[in-house]
């Protein structure tokens, strides 16, 4: 910047009349405001970002966006109605008939919300009594504890470690392997690429930005899910995101969406669709590696130097074995729904420069979730730029900031969830009695309807076990497992059900005993700031004392422990503020010579460890440099488009290599949309981490629809059935029913439909079939694993029908707590 | 004193009744440059290695030591001197620096170091604000010279080449790794923190001939006795037989499978397992009778075909062990805490020996584990795999 001799006169001149009146007008302005201002600013974290919290009065006030956060989201909003919902849970209840009879009660009651009120002493003690009780008269098979969701941030607090920490202590329990969100990624990935791939880091945004001429966000909604991160999110994406807006405008990259519906992204970038019907993907996908075949647009060398099997799948493709179809694009219009002629030049597209291929997880929680992924990566190995800025696969750019460069800073642990002495466990039996003690996480309802019952996972021979009592902490199963009617039948057969949370969820509903544990930010703890891109550390001062009769889990589970002489263990004789101190101390160790770190009293004041960018980075890079040395995960090393090890579990609806398997349900002409014409897509939600604050009555009005959850629908289809944008609906199919509130959108294709998941659950009452108030989709999902390969949730396999609601709605019974009984 | 500033400042403060104006401005400038220059010669002076050895604290120990060094003597005659690496080129810098060492001044007058064993003693501590400050600058001493942009990799060894990569992507420190490249290290590095100490510690000393070992970390092997002719890496916790023990080095015999694909560079532990026991440069990987080659076979699961080798190669006397089991046990341990911060960590034979890699890498961006370990934890995952027990489900 020059500097001329006027400017500098003219600047001195400004500079000096703002000192000489700046006092005199703050005064005036300090007046004013001072019962709005008055009260300490404190520091905290969430999944939805950092903030600053003015608490008054004992309570808090006003949340504003850490000044570090550049893209702060709009849940920030719904913060203060967390801590202040009318649905915390306030002292330890327990289910009324379990009181009177307790393992012997009358579980057809279970969600009829009545409960009593009970001291902590006596909760904790029914607590003692049923775990002593289930391991003494059947022993570990009986007890599942390993339900695991998305806790509140802190890692000192992270409640599934305490929960599983304590019990463990006490004795073996059935445990489970994969999630919800990721089940059949993340199981099929390591034999096709090496890795999860759905929680690995992706390469970085401006290498994507600088490099590719073509991206395809297939299924994915960056700007919905990036608002919310594992540990405490940055929202560092949202400025990648804004170039690459610009460079969409600017028509240097053209960025299509692959989705039956307008996408938020979409909207934001003002980029191309390319409409599929739901649940086609595959065969699109097979059309468009026909295409990249017969017109030779695939790169050999890459294919006979990366990646095997590519001999086994093509004569699949061209109809010269298994099923005897040519995968030809006008094969695939039939299904699919997109012109042949479009889908050819889709994929010359994706052949004629640097294109990044950018999946969602919304196509992999579906019936054979895992064959849309296999053929993402199939069609990227022929594509020939896996490994290059740019260029090749992903399956996570959408989650916790993946993309954005780690720094490479050591981040820090957690509250330890194992036992410190894991051989001296108060009962140390270990007999399943021939059941098997570990299960698909999205099959411990079967487990419960069937016990003994043989199935096949991921190679194995799975017996699920004979559950006779659950422990819930950190999760809510009454809103992430499918069919709610076939949950409550399952729920009929537990003897004891304990809960502990800070919000009075479904679960807590469905529950026995409930302990109320307060939120993160009624207690001292520290997180990580940037779950991928390790930008550094933040301090979550305690804002107020915990509400009502609530305590820390930290707390919760020293006096359990107590109960069998183990909180000396639990605790390892130190306080919150020690944990929270030692963690603080062992990350700033790790991180020594490398990245400087203040000292713990330093920091906790400042709020937080900045350790700024980190370098760009190109997922799998390494492979592309040196296949040998830097060999994926798979078993022969290679990029695996046959897989031997797959195609001998000899399952018959995940085979060798992908493939187009018709769905049990399926809209646009497909099996069962007859009946129930409609495709139900059950995504995560844009102003809630999955159930995780539908509790915060404002900010939840703010979308609501008459009170209840937004049912998405397409004009024609509302028209149709003579419903008008605000109306009430019945959404209903033979596993369930619910109420919603109409919106119609022309972003939605003819026979789509959206309730986002996460929307707390109430059912009129308890009974199998009783009508949802509030608008769950998992009331209507259905309940199958993906396939015997990965066993994991196929919520977005789901058909239904929605009719105008006519006469007088039933009240939302959703939030609230329970009935309290005398 | 009081008095005195006072006086001073009322002779400052007055107007100069003598002198013109022009004398005072243009004067002050001519005064201001004869002192300017006369403060950096001053300061240049204090940049020169004959001023920096001219305290025996510097010319009896560290000078001594950089003398044995690559930064001394090498084949191209560029030498290093010590202002080169620890003053910094750039001015502002440089005069932080020369404040700081103010404290050296201290050092040299109170004799904080006069004494070799005191020096000895101090130098972990020196050598630590060194490094840090290498750390802070990300080596810039070092890149006024090395330049990764101008590193020929094709002409590095190997091994060289795979780590330098690495670091170039990351535009990496280089005193990350090349502590020690110009003076001794402190002698208690090794019983210090971090997880290579505690790796090192687990190393037994006095390998017979004969007898089987374990590597407790990754390390370099070669195929000479003098150990500067590279020949790859063994990987951590991998059985090697001591063929003969010549001083600092040792011969040792790798059994090991390969995959025939590609140069067959990757050393396995058995047959259609993907446990690594480390990798061979291409050169000793393709060279005719550097290794003994047994049975061929194809492995089913990925239709690649296997090749029994027994290799020979030297390796430097030391980090060693007869039992896998304080290993397994470290690696169980860091397994069980690194891996549960997120999630219950799946039990071990959970997977299967070739499905470990690829569940691991998956999990890696959230644990901070460094190299060493993170191949001493897959390799025990693959050990207590499936493959090896049944009681996983």
């Amino acid at each position: 910047m020059a500097i001329t001799r006027r400017g500098f006169l003219k600047g001195i001149l400004a500079t000096s009349a703002s000192t000489l009146i700046g006092p005199s007008l703050l005064a005036v302005a300090n007046d004013a405001a001072a019962a709005e201002t008055a009260g300490t600013w404190k520091v905290s974290g969430s999944h939805w970002g950092a903030f600053r919290a003015r608490v008054y009065g004992g309570k808090v006030q006003e949340i504003k966006a850490f000044e570090a956060d550049k893209y702060p989201t709009d849940m920030l909003n719904g913060i203060k109605g967390i801590i202040y919902s009318p649905s915390r849970i306030r002292y330890p209840m327990v289910r009324y008939d379990w009181y009177l009879k307790r393992n012997k009660s009358d579980t057809t009651q279970r969600g009829d919300n009545r409960f009593i009120r009970v001291t902590w002493d006596e909760a904790l003690d029914l607590f003692y009594q049923e775990l002593e009780r289930v391991q003494k008269d059947y022993g570990p098979w009986a007890l599942h504890a390993g339900q695991t969701g998305w806790r509140q941030t802190g890692q000192v607090h992270s409640c599934g470690n305490h929960m599983q920490r304590a019990v463990s202590m006490h004795g073996f329990s059935v445990n489970k392997v994969g999630d919800y969100s990721t089940g059949a990624g993340q199981t099929i990935m390591p034999y096709v690429l090496g890795t999860t791939e759905v929680y690995a880091q992706g390469t970085s945004w401006p290498l994507i930005l600088d490099n590719s001429k073509t991206i395809i966000l297939w299924a994915t909604d960056l700007v919905k899910n990036l608002q919310v991160g594992w540990a405490c999110e940055t929202h560092e994406s949202f400025e990648y995101l804004e170039q690459l807006k610009d460079k969409v405008a600017s028509k240097q990259i053209r960025v299509i969406s692959v989705d039956p519906v307008r996408t938020k992204t979409q909207k934001y970038l003002d980029c191309e669709q390319q409409y599929v019907n739901p649940q086609a993907d595959v065969p699109f996908m097979l059309a468009i590696a026909h295409t990249l075949y017969n017109e030779e647009l695939y790169d050999k060398k890459f294919l006979s130097t990366y990646a095997l099997g590519f001999e086994e799948f093509i004569p699949y493709v061209t109809g010269e074995s298994k099923d005897k179809v040519e995968k030809t694009p006008e094969w695939a219009e039939a299904i699919c729904g997109v012109p042949a002629e479009d889908i050819r030049e889709f994929a010359r597209l994706l052949a004629s420069d640097r294109t990044q291929l950018i999946f969602g997880w919304c196509i992999q929680r579906q019936q054979h979730g895992e064959q849309p992924y296999w053929m993402g990566a199939v069609i990227a190995a022929m594509l020939g730029q896996i490994g290059l800025p740019g260029g090749g696969v992903s399956y996570a750019h959408h989650y916790s900031s993946i993309g954005v460069p780690s720094t490479g800073a050591a981040s820090p642990g957690a509250f330890p969830r194992n036992p410190d002495k894991p051989n001296e466990r108060v009962h140390m039996n270990q007999d399943f009695k021939g059941y098997s003690s570990t299960i698909p996480v999205a099959r411990w309802i079967d487990a419960i309807l069937e016990p003994g019952k043989v199935i096949n996972a991921n190679g194995a021979k799975i017996t699920l076990p004979d559950i006779k009592m659950m422990v819930f902490s950190g999760c809510n199963p009454w809103h992430h497992h499918q069919d709610r009617n076939r949950m409550k039948k399952a729920f009929h057969k537990l003897e004891t059900v304990v809960s502990i949370d800070f919000t009075w969820t479904a679960s807590c509903r469905f529950s026995d005993i409930v302990l109320p544990a307060c939120t993160q930010w009624e207690r001292n703890d520290i997180d990580l700031y940037g779950s991928y891109s390790n930008r550094g550390i933040i301090a979550m001062h305690k804002l107020v004392d915990p509400l009502y009769q609530s305590k820390t889990d930290f707390e919760i589970f020293t006096l359990l422990t107590q109960r069998f002489g183990k909180s000396k263990e639990y605790t390892q004789g130190k306080s919150e503020m020690d944990w929270v101190k030692q963690l603080y101390d062992e990350c700033a160790a790790a991180n020594k010579g490398k990245f400087d770190m203040p000292d713990f009293m330093t920091f906790w004041k400042e709020g937080w460890v900045d350790f700024g960018k980190g370098p760009n980075w190109t997922r799998q890079a390494a492979f592309r440099e040196d296949p040998e040395i830097n060999a994926l995960g798979t078993p022969s090393g290679f990029i695996e488009i046959f897989s031997r090890k797959i195609d001998r579990y000899g399952y018959d609806d995940c085979q060798g290599h992908p493939m187009w398997f018709e769905k049990a349900e399926r809209s646009h002409g497909g099996p069962g949309s007859e009946e129930f014409p409609i495709w139900l897509q059950s995504c995560h939600p844009d102003k809630r981490l999955h159930s995780q604050m539908c509790d915060s009555e404002e900010f939840r009005a703010t979308y609501a629809v008459q009170g209840r959850e937004p049912l998405y629908i397409n004009p024609e289809d509302a028209k149709k059935r003579g419903i008008n944008d605000g109306d009430l609906v019945r959404v209903f199919n033979k596993r369930g029913q619910l109420l919603a509130g109409a919106v119609v959108s022309e972003d939605y294709a003819k026979g789509v439909a959206r309730l986002q998941e996460g929307a707390w659950y109430g059912p009129v009452d308890e009974s199998i079939g009783a009508l949802d108030t509030y608008g769950d989709p998992n009331t209507l999902t259905m309940d199958i694993g993906s396939s015997q390969l990965a066993q994991a949730t196929s919520a977005n396999t789901c058909l239904v029908q929605y009719e105008k609601f006519e006469g007088k709605a039933p009240a939302v019974s959703s939030f609230g707590g329970p009935k309290e009984m005398a | 004193m009081k008095n005195m500033l006072k006086k001073f400042w009322l002779i400052v403060s007055k107007p100069s009744v003598h002198l013109s104006f022009g004398f005072l401005t243009i004067g002050g400038f001519v005064a201001g440059i004869i002192f300017w220059g006369g403060f950096n010669t001053a300061l240049e002076a204090t940049n020169t290695e004959e001023f920096c050895i001219g305290c025996h604290e510097m010319a009896d120990n560290v000078y001594v030591e950089l003398q044995d060094t690559v930064h001394w003597k090498n084949n191209s005659g560029v030498r290093a001197t010590c202002p080169d690496c620890h003053v910094p080129h750039n001015w502002t810098d440089k005069i932080a620096r020369k404040m700081q060492a103010s404290k050296e001044v201290y050092g040299k007058i109170f004799g904080t170091i006069s004494t070799r064993e005191k020096f000895l003693e101090k130098r972990g501590e020196l050598a630590q604000h060194e490094w840090d400050r290498f750390t802070a600058n990300n080596s810039l001493e070092c890149k006024n010279c090395h330049d990764y942009n101008s590193m020929d990799f094709d002409s590095m060894s190997e091994r060289a080449q795979v780590q330098m990569k690495m670091a170039a992507e990351r535009d990496q420190s280089c005193i990350d790794c090349h502590k020690g490249i110009a003076h001794h290290l402190p002698d208690n590095m090794n019983s210090g923190e971090g997880t290579l100490a505690k790796l090192e510690e687990m190393a037994t000393s006095g390998y017979k001939k004969g007898e089987s070992y374990f590597s407790v970390r990754q390390l370099p092997l070669f195929t000479n006795s003098e150990l500067n002719e590279e020949a790859g890496q063994l990987n951590a916790a991998t059985e090697v037989k001591i063929l003969e023990v010549k001083g600092d080095a040792i011969k040792v015999e790798i059994d090991a499978w390969r995959k025939t694909k590609g140069f067959g560079r990757v050393l396995f532990e058995d047959f259609a397992m993907n446990i690594n026991d480390g990798y061979l440069t291409k050169e000793v990987a393709q060279a005719e009778g550097s290794m003994t080659k047994g049975e061929t076979k194809e492995d089913d699961l990925t239709g690649l075909p296997w090749q029994k080798v027994s290799v020979e190669l030297w390796m430097r006397n030391g980090s060693l062990t007869d039992s896998r089991d304080t290993l397994w046990t470290f690696a169980k341990t860091t397994y069980d805490s690194a891996c549960s911060v997120c999630h219950t960590q799946p039990a071990e034979n959970h997977f299967d020996t070739n499905t470990w890699p690829g569940m691991f890498n998956g999990m890696l961006s959230f644990v901070n584990l460094d190299g060493d370990t993170q191949a001493l934890v897959l390799k025990y995952l693959q050990k207590h795999s499936s493959d090896f027990s049944d009681a996983g489900h």
